[in-house]
């Protein structure tokens, strides 16, 4: 499990906005990005990368202040020292070989040769690309391409960390393998922030998100503390019994239950009820009652994507 | 009354065979060039030479006539020299030379025309498709590459064919009309023969070399600058090489000149000068002459023009139409002195047509190789 | 039998793309797996015609790929990877001018394209020029052209590449709904293993060339008898070890617990033992084997 969010903060925006002309990017995003791991969500256009440029020092904002490990980011050059950024484009100077790159950012971060060195050959071997490192880049398929982007935003040990749909297009092998690494380096105390749009992913990786739409922040912390906090949707918990019926008949006693579907074709229910602490608090008792062995319970509702899809979706 | 489905349809209907295939990607080229505003008006202008070739064959077939209208006409072109002394008395018989004069000078201005419209609409043709990526999409339709060629091409016969055979057709037709006398069929019906396949030398020539261009580069400015290169450069080029020789040559007749003139006898009467100047300004008027038999003769064997492609496309053009024999008997009109002259201001150069069709066809086959090349490497499905 | 292939070898110089592969595809929904650099792009283009391959067979609805290409193509449509468009053209006309070039007339093509463009959701947006897109509709443009001429099959390569949870969902659905419901078999190449299950339920998986597994995904994940997933309100060690002294191994994995109850036994133990401790348990399922567990577990065998 990663940290809980309420370590101290490593990445504070304070009642930011940015605009772009008449075009909003930001709007009032006041919010705390701690330790760990924390993914950043929002459809398109929801300013997620106004957001990471604005935490990477890119861009200025038009008003507020953002603030990196204490200090502001905007023409602050050391403390990109601490900082590592994976950005979405593809961009690479297609001559170079990966060791060269990696070699290169490392220095450019203002580490000198022999440590360069070093960092350079212990990322590669992190990412998993020892093996390709003398090939230009040129000829690199797009999961070699990512592990590369990923071993040039790590190599100066930087203590933040900004990933930009760092998975995409790599086959199940590579997503294993970073993934991997990015919730090693979570657990092992640096901020990753990770920005992508395949949910599971996410997911997987933590359950501390941000949520943004249309610039503004919706959400914040963990997903099952968000979902547990939306009430203009009922939870849904899906029970599956032999005697469902009967099942049905002793739940609908309970007072908080909302609702009772019958899935005939699991042999279940559907429960829909807004006071789920409750309900699952009974649910013990209920199944050692005679006959109402419950086989299964689950929540498709608490995920992610059921969270996403609330927010988001009007 | 049943509520009917929303969702997906399925359809079953006729799919042509992929023979047909070339004719959808033409209408659909012809659509996007037509959206260009500039490129319409280039089109309408290119269809005022046709207007003017229109005007000149009816006023030829009122002369021909020799109705009232024109009447007072007539002498004026005579005194201008456009016409000699005996094409007022006897039109008919030069009634081919006039036309076929008509339609070079039309050719020549829509020659220039057709360049320009390539210029607007060729470039894009297949350099789009390489930027935004179509061929994924077009390859993985039932038809053959050939025929993504085939529609390519088809667009720039579709407007060149607007711009010069249509209107072609349209004034041999207006033409015949005016004259109302049908032997004139049986006299230029090789005309306009000549004239439909000149035009699709322009097409199919110009066409290939355009698409050439464009399958080489995703920028359609390039491909633009290009083709405006071998145009106009080649053009300049070969006129530019051609003033070094005349420009040779007459400094080798001048520097003679004035050999003569330094060659004056200390003393002499004013009879002898006078007669001597006679003597040089009449060597020099036979030299000048002699200047321009030699460029005559020399131009059979010049081989500068073939630098430019346009001047290739003319030479073809003129042996197609005839337009030498032409200028021959219109020369025959003048007095024996003056007939040389007339030819070597009329006449173009005289290198065999055959150079120039090879020229040509070499081209065309480059164009053909570069195209088989660039498209078989285009379908790069990464 | 949507297609198959008989000991088909591409390589392409030193690179064997494809290495006497034998696979046959029952019609349905099936899902492509597999590494990067494992055939399946080479699959793709030898079922479309587009590569001639070096040795071996296949037939694709029952045509021959090495003769009847065009013909094949008249029946499969192709959604690709990468961008690509006919540029300079509004929506209804870029899907129109996809049917033509499949051969239909071209009143059937703009009638049909209207009607494509219905069922993808792409409304006002097609009267406006295609460069004026945003990924997501673009995606469905290419789906729109890929199906207006009713094909009886639909390749679709990487579709969901970049797109928002929203887009991706709708594009998801529309998948669905054509393998399901509307009878298209449908051969979804992607490397989201969700989303293959989410729409397919067979699979094939290839690596290096050669086919590592194939089946239905419902087989594939194989049941565990007595292994129970198991999440809790909250992490409990008394709860664990209650288990424990009962006969049961548990084991911690992400957020959630695996529990092998001991045989003879039913789910009512971990019932009981919840009752026993008052910890809430908020998940109880039969452990199944993800789909990306069948995938890394092919490569391993490989």
């Amino acid at each position: 499990m990663t940290e809980t969010s309420d370590s101290k903060p490593i990445v504070e925006f304070h009642g930011v906005s940015k605009w772009y002309g008449n075009v909003i990017g930001i709007n009032k995003l006041t919010l705390r990005v701690p330790a760990g791991v924390t993914g950043l969500l929002g459809p398109n256009g929801a300013g997620k990368s106004t957001f990471l440029q604005l935490a990477t020092g890119q861009l200025f904002a038009s008003q507020g202040q953002v603030r990196v490990l204490g200090q502001s980011v905007w023409n602050n050059s050391t403390i990109n020292r601490q900082i590592g950024l994976c950005p979405e484009q593809d961009a690479f100077y297609e001559w170079m070989t990966g060791w060269d790159f990696v070699y290169t950012s490392a220095r450019l971060a203002g580490l000198n040769r022999p440590a360069a060195k070093d960092a350079a050959a212990r990322t590669i071997e992190a990412v998993g690309m020892t093996r390709h490192q003398g090939r230009a880049v040129r000829g690199y398929s797009k999961g070699m391409r990512q592990r590369t982007k990923l071993a040039q935003a790590l190599v100066h040990d930087p203590r933040v960390l900004f990933l930009d749909e760092p998975l995409t297009g790599t086959d199940p092998v590579a997503r294993h393998d970073l993934m991997t690494i990015i919730q090693r380096l979570g657990s092992e105390g640096k901020s990753v922030v990770v920005s992508s749009h395949v949910l599971h992913e996410v997911q997987s990786l933590t359950p501390n998100i941000i949520l943004l739409n249309h610039g503004r922040l919706v959400a914040e912390g963990n997903v099952r503390d968000i979902r547990d906090l939306i009430d203009k949707h009922p939870h849904q918990i899906v029970l599956i019994s032999d005697e469902y019926r009967k099942l049905a008949g002793r739940i609908l006693e309970w007072d908080d239950v909302e609702g009772v579907r019958i899935l005939s074709r699991e042999q279940g229910l559907m429960v829909e009820t807004r006071q789920p602490d409750a309900f699952y608090s009974r649910l013990p008792a209920l199944s050692l009652e005679d006959g109402l062995a419950i086989k299964e319970v689950y929540s498709d509702d608490d995920s992610l994507e059921s969270v996403f899809k609330y927010l988001v979706n009007r | 009354m049943p509520i009917f489905d929303q969702g997906y349809q399925h359809w079953k209907g006729p799919l042509s065979s992929h023979a047909w295939r070339w004719f959808a990607i033409t209408r659909h080229g012809v659509r996007i060039g037509f959206q260009g505003r500039v490129f319409r008006m280039v089109l309408l202008v290119s269809l005022l030479p046709a207007v003017a070739l229109a005007t000149a064959l009816c006023l030829w077939g009122l002369i021909e006539r020799q109705s009232d209208l024109v009447a007072g006409l007539v002498p004026i072109l005579v005194s201008f020299q456009f016409l000699g002394p005996g094409v007022a008395t006897d039109p008919k018989m030069y009634r081919v030379e006039i036309w076929t004069l008509c339609f070079n000078l039309f050719f020549s201005i829509e020659l220039t025309l057709s360049m320009i419209l390539i210029v607007l609409v060729g470039p894009s043709l297949i350099s789009q498709d390489l930027r935004f990526n179509a061929f994924p999409l077009y390859l993985s339709r039932p038809m053959r590459r050939i025929d993504y060629l085939g529609g390519k091409l088809g667009v720039i016969a579709a407007f060149l064919g607007l711009a010069i055979i249509v209107p072609c057709l349209l004034t041999y037709g207006l033409g015949l009309l005016f004259t109302f006398d049908l032997t004139i069929l049986k006299d230029t019906y090789r005309l306009l023969f000549a004239s439909v396949a000149y035009g699709l030398v322009i097409i199919f020539v110009s066409g290939m070399l355009i698409l050439a261009l464009s399958s080489l580069s995703r920028s359609s400015r390039w491909v633009a600058l290009f083709w405006l290169g071998i145009w106009l450069v080649s053009g300049f080029a070969s006129g530019a090489l051609e003033g070094l020789q005349v420009a040779q040559r007459q400094r080798a007749h001048f520097q003679r000149v004035a050999e003569i003139q330094t060659k004056r006898p200390a003393d002499e009467t004013r009879e002898e000068r006078r007669r001597r100047v006679e003597a040089m300004r009449a060597d020099q008027k036979s030299r000048v002459e002699t200047m321009q038999m030699e460029q005559m003769e020399a131009s059979k064997t010049d081989w500068r023009p073939l630098i430019s492609y346009t001047a290739n496309l003319s030479r073809i053009g003129r042996q197609l139409l005839g337009t030498d024999a032409a200028w021959q008997k219109l020369s025959e009109m003048q007095p024996p002195p003056m007939r040389e002259r007339f030819l070597a201001q009329w006449l173009g150069p005289q290198y065999p047509w055959y150079w120039s069709a090879g020229v040509l066809v070499g081209l065309f086959g480059v164009s053909a190789g570069i195209l088989s090349l660039s498209v078989r490497s285009l379908d790069r499905l990464r | 039998m949507l297609f198959q292939f008989e000991s088909v070898t591409k390589t392409y110089g030193s690179i064997v793309a494809l290495d006497n592969l034998s696979v046959s595809a029952p019609t349905g929904a099936i899902g492509l797996l597999g590494p990067n650099g494992s055939g399946k792009t080479t699959l793709i283009r030898s079922l479309l015609g587009l590569t001639r391959v070096d040795r071996g067979s296949g037939q694709v609805l029952g045509m021959d790929f090495r003769r009847r290409q065009l013909d094949i193509r008249r029946a499969v449509g192709f959604v690709p990877e990468d961008e690509c468009l006919f540029p300079h053209v509004v929506g209804v006309e870029f899907v129109a001018y996809a049917g033509e070039l499949v051969g239909m007339s071209t009143k059937d093509a703009m009638q049909r394209s209207h009607e494509v463009l219905d069922y993808v959701g792409l409304g006002e947006a097609r009267y406006r020029k295609v460069e004026s897109y945003s990924t997501g509709m673009k995606q469905r443009l290419k789906l729109a052209s890929a199906i207006v001429h009713d094909p009886q099959l639909l390749i679709m390569d990487e579709p969901t590449n970049g797109m928002d949870p929203r887009g991706r969902e709708d594009l998801l659905e529309l998948a669905r709904d054509l393998a399901l419901n509307k009878g298209m078999s449908l051969l979804f190449s992607s490397h989201l293993l969700p989303d293959v299950e989410s729409v397919c339920d067979q699979i094939i998986v290839l690596g290096r060339g050669k086919l590592l597994t194939e089946g239905n995904i419902q087989q594939l994940k194989q049941l565990h008898q007595r292994s129970f997933e198991v999440r809790l309100k909250t992490d409990s060690r008394p709860f664990c070890d209650r288990l424990s002294a009962l006969g049961c191994r548990s084991e911690t994995r992400e957020d959630f617990l695996v529990v092998q109850i001991p045989d003879g036994r039913t789910q009512q133990l971990l019932w009981e033992v919840a009752a026993q401790e008052k910890v809430q348990i908020r998940t109880l399922r039969p452990q199944r084997s993800t789909l990306e567990e069948v995938f890394l577990k092919a490569l391993e065998q490989a």
